[in-house]
């Protein structure tokens, strides 16, 4: 087969894995609303047979350019919003087990896949000599895996204000919480996070309108990034190391550069504010959900209208 | 006299709790990300100096402002420097007594017990082995798992933990910070960076007369340039039919001040040449064409001539365009100057002329060069660029074409004769010996990192009494962090207690 016939395998199982989600996300929000089971199945599968064609549309995207299909921007979204789909289906449905999320969570993606089909498609082609090292593969798919975590933490972020919002509201009169006592047996001022798991405090467990308790949805929320922020940590160093290879600086302040690093800080902070007295919760939160407007920054903006060295990613 | 020392000593002690205190870290860290995102909207120098230039000629006002505020520069501005030092120096109080806390905690045994079955964790395993050894079946099993565990004494009481990593990764990657500013600042103080043109069948001798003017010394540089001398045999840019570049490449040889060591290299986009720490990236390229001027018959200029190129309009590519190149004879009585347009690939200047529109020049094919012809004066008294040329006081006494190989006769006895057509390259060469600590840094923060996110802190604590010829072992403890995982593990101990003292016994 040809480069044509592999493109176009691409492009069609791409085109079935968007229609599916959608048809997925559908159901999932109708599954939040009126609670069927049967509908919940039906988003699971909708979204599972779209996650597999997602999957044939990145790896004959691959086929058809000869190399692994992290070389420019619509390639970035493909891998990206599947990557988004699949920590769903494992993270929220299968470990979290939290049935209400994927309606948000296939909506990020679709919005995502629909960018990448109208503005940031290019064809499949060889890389520019800039972007030929292994380096690429090593910086991308880690940047990709952590952007990828980091957006699904950003979705749940959301969630997590609108709940506590609603719990709010509905001032209900707090419920002691567990055993705090221990609390401040080793309040190091510096520690990373000592309260992850703990729900905040005077919250009830029991369920309050359509999503999950506020509490779970934050402990979702800190989990995934938690887990992205090292990937992303990663990233940023063997970033640091091509640039030391193809441009012979590590560091030079170009806008992705840039941004990638206050995306970084962004999210330390949001990992430390979580261990500091009057910033957990909805302030945390309110971090967390600036790292998620600075990540999709970085992700876009400095590409499409910042120009930089990473401004030829494929768009022109 | 007392008295105002008193206040600056409290106002000293008050400022020094107020750095320490996370709450400031997090603001000082919110902080420089807010000041980055104002270094990546303005333009920045060293980045896109094209464009600081347009914002002096447009708005003059607005661009007087940002300089003074130092926008132009941001991280490389006395208010950047002064937060991240800021946020350094908090780091660092914090740190200081959280280390001495960690060694103080790594040297002394876990602390003995007390009332287990207040603790929040708790569960009772009746075995059928005496105290003593259902204790020695329990250490074992802890010991297993990887907890410290200390035995009281006299007593069949055991006190155990684990997870001191987290916080020992989450100083590590703190005090990162300050190997990986230590090896910034070194590496870029004594080490340089420039850029080289070459000509091919030129040598390059790394020194700071060679890098005209592009040069840039770290502030503790200790004029140490290397003296290491590339021979540039060939540079070959390849493409595909497309267009898109494939590959750029300068052949060359590479060799020590004194001779020795003399390697072939093959320098290309992201495969950087190395000798001794300075390092030669593959940066750019040109045309040089070797022009020969004669005036009755003794030569006057033999040299390949470095031409640039404008940067090409929106729509057209840097193929399509001409290179400008410029010949200065100052030897000459009055002075004469060439102003040449060459066209490495002729057929895209007769496609210019037929159509319009340039084709895109990939080779050199059947070069060709126009030129003007200027006498009068060069004003070389005052300083100025080899490829500028200024014409205020010359006068344009002739134009033509020449084509490679072909000589032409400017009149007054003067020819020049298009002898050859070379490319030069552009390679972008520094040293910074910091990079290892930097990297070093950088492994070492991402090694803290791991145990500072997933591990935990968890206290253990196990009791036995006689109990029914056996023994009843008394479990309880508590996690700091992470504490529905602990949940399970605990579980896990108190089953794995049981089942052993069954084997035990069963044995």
């Amino acid at each position: 087969m040809n480069v044509e016939t592999w493109s176009r395998i691409s492009t069609d199982a791409f085109t079935v894995a968007f229609f599916a989600y959608l048809a997925g996300m559908l159901a999932a929000f109708h599954h939040l609303a009126f609670r069927r089971r049967p509908v919940w199945v039906a988003s699971i599968v909708l979204t599972a047979a779209g996650a597999a064609a997602h999957l044939v549309s990145v790896v004959t995207r691959g086929v058809a350019a000869e190399r692994i299909p992290l070389g420019n921007m619509y390639e970035y979204s493909l891998a990206l919003s599947f990557l988004v789909v699949v920590a769903y289906l494992i993270w929220v449905e299968g470990v979290a087990r939290v049935r209400t999320l994927g309606g948000f969570v296939l909506a990020f993606a679709t919005v995502t896949m629909a960018i990448a089909a109208l503005f940031l498609h290019v064809g499949p082609a060889p890389l520019v000599p800039a972007l030929n090292s292994y380096w690429r593969q090593i910086h991308v798919s880690s940047m990709i895996v952590s952007s990828s975590l980091l957006a699904l933490g950003g979705v749940v972020t959301i969630l997590y204000l609108a709940q506590d919002r609603r719990e709010r509201r509905e001032a209900l009169p707090p419920i002691a919480g567990g055993s705090t006592a221990l609390r401040s047996e080793e309040g190091a001022p510096h520690d990373l996070v000592p309260e992850a798991d703990e729900p905040a405090e005077g919250r009830p467990t029991r369920r309050r309108g359509w999503l999950p308790p506020a509490a779970a949805l934050d402990r979702l929320a800190y989990r995934l990034i938690a887990f992205a922020f090292p990937i992303w940590t990663f990233g940023v160093i063997t970033g640091a190391i091509w640039a030391q290879e193809a441009w012979g600086r590590y560091w030079g302040w170009d806008p992705k550069e840039t941004w990638s690093f206050i995306t970084w800080t962004v999210f330390a902070g949001y990992l430390h504010a979580r261990a500091t007295s009057g910033w957990r919760g909805r302030r945390a939160a309110v971090i967390a959900l600036i790292g998620f407007v600075s990540l999709l920054i970085t992700y876009y903006a400095v590409n499409l209208w910042i120009v930089g060295l990473h401004s030829y990613a494929g768009v022109s | 006299m007392a008295a105002p020392a008193l206040t600056l000593r409290s106002s000293t002690a008050l400022a020094w709790r107020t750095l320490r205190s996370m709450r400031t870290a997090l603001v000082l860290l919110l902080l420089l990300a807010l000041a980055s995102v104002a270094g990546s909207l303005v333009p920045q120098v060293g980045v896109a100096e094209a464009r600081i230039a347009a914002t002096f000629r447009d708005h003059p006002l607005r661009a007087r402002i940002y300089e003074q505020l130092g926008l132009f520069d941001v991280y490389g501005s006395w208010w950047f420097t002064l937060l991240y030092v800021l946020l350094l120096v908090s780091l660092g109080a914090c740190l200081l007594p959280r280390t001495r806390a960690l060694v103080r905690n790594l040297r002394a045994r876990p602390s003995p017990a007390r009332e287990l079955d207040g603790l929040r964790h708790y569960a009772e395993v009746s075995v059928g082995e005496d105290p003593d050894r259902a204790i020695a079946g329990a250490r074992r099993l802890l010991r297993r798992r990887r907890f410290r565990v200390h035995r009281a004494d006299g007593r069949p009481a055991l006190a155990a933990d684990k997870g001191l990593a987290r916080e020992a990764g989450s100083l590590l990657f703190h005090w990162s910070f300050f190997l990986l500013l230590i090896g910034i600042v070194w590496g870029k103080g004594t080490g340089f960076t420039g850029t080289a043109v070459v000509v091919e069948g030129q040598t390059w001798v790394e020194a700071h007369a060679n890098y005209d003017g592009t040069v840039r010394e770290g502030r503790f540089f200790g004029e140490d340039h290397s003296g290491i001398r590339l021979e540039v045999e060939e540079f070959r840019a390849t493409y595909r039919p497309t267009g898109q570049p494939e590959d750029f490449v300068t052949v060359g040889r590479l060799s020590r001040a004194d001779g020795s060591v003399a390697r072939e290299v093959e320098i290309r986009v992201n495969e950087p040449a190395v000798l001794d720490g300075v390092r030669f990236y593959q940066f750019g390229y040109g045309w040089a064409p070797v022009v020969e001027v004669e005036r009755d018959g003794e030569p006057i200029a033999s040299a390949p001539i470095v031409c640039t190129q404008a940067t090409p309009p929106t729509g057209v590519s840097r193929l399509q365009l001409p290179w400008d190149c410029v010949l200065k004879l100052p030897s000459l009585r009055p002075q004469l100057a060439l102003e040449l347009v060459l066209w490495p690939d002729s057929r895209s200047l007769y496609a210019l002329l037929d159509t319009g529109t340039a084709m895109p020049m990939f080779r050199a094919f059947a070069p060709v060069m126009t030129y003007r012809l200027y006498r009068g004066d060069l004003g070389l008294g005052s300083p100025q660029r080899t490829t500028v040329l200024d014409t205020s006081r010359m006068r344009e006494v002739s134009s033509g074409a020449i084509g490679a190989g072909e000589t032409v006769d400017l009149g007054d006895g003067v020819t020049m004769r298009f002898a050859d057509l070379r490319e030069y390259t552009v390679l972008q060469v520094g040293r910074d010996r910091g990079l290892w600590i930097v990297l070093l840094a950088a492994i070492l923060l991402l090694v803290g990192l791991l145990p500072a996110l997933y591990s935990s802190r968890r206290k253990l604590w196990v009791s036995a009494e006689p109990h029914d010829g056996g023994a009843m072992l008394k479990v309880g403890g508590f996690a700091l962090h992470r504490r529905s995982q602990f949940e399970e593990e605990f579980a896990r101990l108190v089953a794995e207690l049981r089942r052993s003292s069954r084997e035990e016994a069963r044995a």
